[in-house]
């Protein structure tokens, strides 16, 4: 149906005729149109998205200040550099570590919570909503607020942990407590927007498939996870990989969590966003911000392309 | 999905402490901003104020100008709003109702920027608003977001669910295309201009990191680079702070309260699709 349209004219008459045809299709089409609508949306996209992405691609093979003329093409230094670059090395390896803890403990926890919330139907709109809460709070408040309860010496989770005769922590000032504080903050943050997103796979379920596990005799752990989670395993993949991007990207609860406070200095954790804006913004080195925002889009692009791959394996064996 | 009565406690149990976890830090920050200075460092906390007081709200947009905060992110808001529900709808309607050369590349190209993160392609982005002088305007601030890659995706999903004979009979009685849209398509999309609407709202509301690259002054700022920005100050006070932090976070709570349904609705028919 869809090609008709586009095949090349089977009359073979004059030139004139053929531009008629071309015409009657380009009127049928409404072709004028589209092009007017359609055109100056898409030259946005080729302007603010397109166009920079190929940028930032370029830029990492230049060295290159905003206000210097001078801009010499110097090929893969930048890549070089990064591998030499201690700060550089710490943040992949400080983003790696936050983003797969807080990858893992939202998802484990917001598949748990879902599951609980398909069995009280009646409660769970209540439930997701004052989940949903946080999600739709933005992350500076959001570490803004958590800064107040991290705090040392007056924040409550402090207060509490003492009260039930825990040590009190140094949340963001002990280098080594302090990706915790930030995955907490995320856990927070995010739980509830996954909590819907897996809420509305589970639902997708028919009874019937589960009625009939039971009737087989399997206890709920055995319906979980022999029909619950092979069923959801598309939806749990394209979360895994949803959640990855997001957190791989972590900056604003760094930026504000990282501030020191209360003459109380916060240890500098670093991360590749926060990298990235540094050697770009504080110190105008595009070229090298420039590779390791290439890093970042190798990254990012490698996981879409690995959710498709498993996609289509999933897709071949149900065929075969 | 489980009928076991353990589960079923354990459920009310597990999901009370969590949703106890969601909120109690939003009630704790309020009940701070609203409590006087000697009361907020008192030991053992406690979760009401005694007297409370308006004054840190006052402070805070009075004293360290929020109020002209608030109003920069509303206009940048409100503009890329109404720019994303206007780009996304006409795009999403072509894609779904018109056949034309190359609609198959050219929504692939579009698609494919979905995934790719701002921070990704930020430098570029800066170096155009650099590079025409248009730094700390409201131009600057908002014409990265004068699109939306999902949006597209969105409201064609929608719009397809219109069957095209209403399309037709419009045709029939000599609507042009563009009072199709405007009239038509609009009108019966309602429901998923909402959803995105709020969405594209509260993403504007709440960037951070494209302001913190583009403004230069205090005038400029947006209510998440202010809050940002004053929390970082050597010596900080955590009544005005909380202060902001509501302020921050109320207009988002009030449309997500209002237009609740048709967010989750979104999130139901779309959010599952990438």
């Amino acid at each position: 149906m869809n090609a008709v349209g586009y095949a090349a004219p089977a009359s073979r008459g004059s030139l004139s005729s053929r531009l008629a045809e071309i015409a009657a299709i380009v009127r049928r089409d409404h072709l004028l149109w589209v092009l007017c609508a359609l055109g100056p949306v898409f030259a946005l996209f080729a302007i603010i998205r397109v166009y920079p992405i190929l940028e930032t691609i370029r830029l990492s093979f230049y060295r290159y200040h905003p206000t210097q003329r001078n801009r010499p093409f110097v090929g893969l230094e930048n890549y070089w550099r990064l591998l030499e670059d201690d700060a550089f090395r710490t943040a992949l390896y400080n983003t790696v570590q936050f983003c797969v803890l807080a990858v893992i403990i939202t998802l484990t926890l917001a598949f748990t919570v879902a599951v609980l919330l398909r069995s009280i139907e009646k409660a769970s709109p209540i439930y997701e909503l004052l989940l949903y809460i946080p999600v739709v709070t933005p992350w500076v408040p959001a570490s803004v607020i958590w800064k107040w309860i991290f705090d040392p010496i007056h924040g409550i989770l402090n207060y509490a942990l003492s009260s039930i005769g825990l040590p009190r922590l140094a949340w963001l000032q002990d280098e080594h407590v302090i990706v915790y504080a930030i995955v907490l903050v995320s856990v927070w943050k995010m739980l509830g927007y996954f909590v819907v997103v897996y809420g509305v796979g589970l639902r997708n379920i028919p009874d019937e498939v589960l009625e009939a596990a039971e009737l087989d005799g399997a206890t709920p752990w055995q319906r979980l996870v022999h029909v619950v989670v092979p069923l959801m395993k598309p939806l749990i993949l394209f979360t895994v990989i949803i959640a990855t991007i997001i957190f791989f990207n972590v900056f604003a609860p760094v930026y504000v969590l990282t501030a020191s406070a209360q003459g109380a200095p916060a240890y500098d954790f670093k991360v590749l966003v926060a990298e990235i804006y540094q050697n770009a913004f504080v110190f105008y080195r595009m070229g090298y911000a420039g590779a390791q925002s290439v890093v970042l889009l190798v990254f990012v692009l490698s996981l879409v392309f690995l959710q498709f791959f498993l996609f289509r394996d999933k897709r071949r064996e149900g065929a075969a | 999905m489980f009928k076991e009565r353990p589960i079923i406690l354990a459920a009310y149990v597990v999901c009370s402490l969590l949703a106890l976890a969601a909120v109690t830090p939003f009630l704790w920050v309020l009940m701070t901003a609203l409590k006087p200075n000697p009361e907020i460092n008192a030991w053992p906390p406690q979760l009401l104020p005694r007297e409370p007081t308006l004054e840190h709200f006052v402070r805070i947009l009075g004293e360290e100008n929020f109020l002209r905060y608030i109003f920069n992110s509303l206009v940048i808001a409100l503009s890329s709003m109404t720019a994303i529900l206007f780009t996304s709808s006409l795009a999403g309607f072509i894609f779904a109702k018109y056949r034309f050369p190359l609609r198959g590349l050219l929504f692939s190209i579009i698609l494919a920027t979905a995934i790719i993160p701002i921070e990704v392609y930020i430098i570029p982005l800066y170096l155009m608003v650099f590079g025409a002088r248009l730094m700390n305007s409201y131009f600057a601030l908002v014409f990265p977001f004068v699109i939306m890659t999902f949006g597209v995706f969105f409201m064609r999903q929608v719009i397809m669910s219109i069957p095209d004979e209403l399309l037709e009979a419009a045709r029939m009685d000599g609507a042009s295309e563009f009072w199709i849209y405007a009239r038509v398509v609009l009108a019966l999309s309602k429901s998923g201009l909402m959803a995105l609407g709020v969405f594209a709202f509260s993403e504007a509301w709440a960037n951070f990191i494209w302001p913190l690259v583009v403004v230069t002054s205090k005038d400029m700022y947006t209510t998440e680079l202010g809050l940002a920005i004053y929390q970082r100050q050597f010596f900080i006070e955590y009544g005005p702070i909380s202060a902001g932090a509501v302020i921050s976070i109320l207009p988002m709570l009030v449309v997500f309260s209002v237009l609740r349904s048709h967010i989750m609705k979104g999130i139901a028919t779309s959010g599952l699709r990438g």
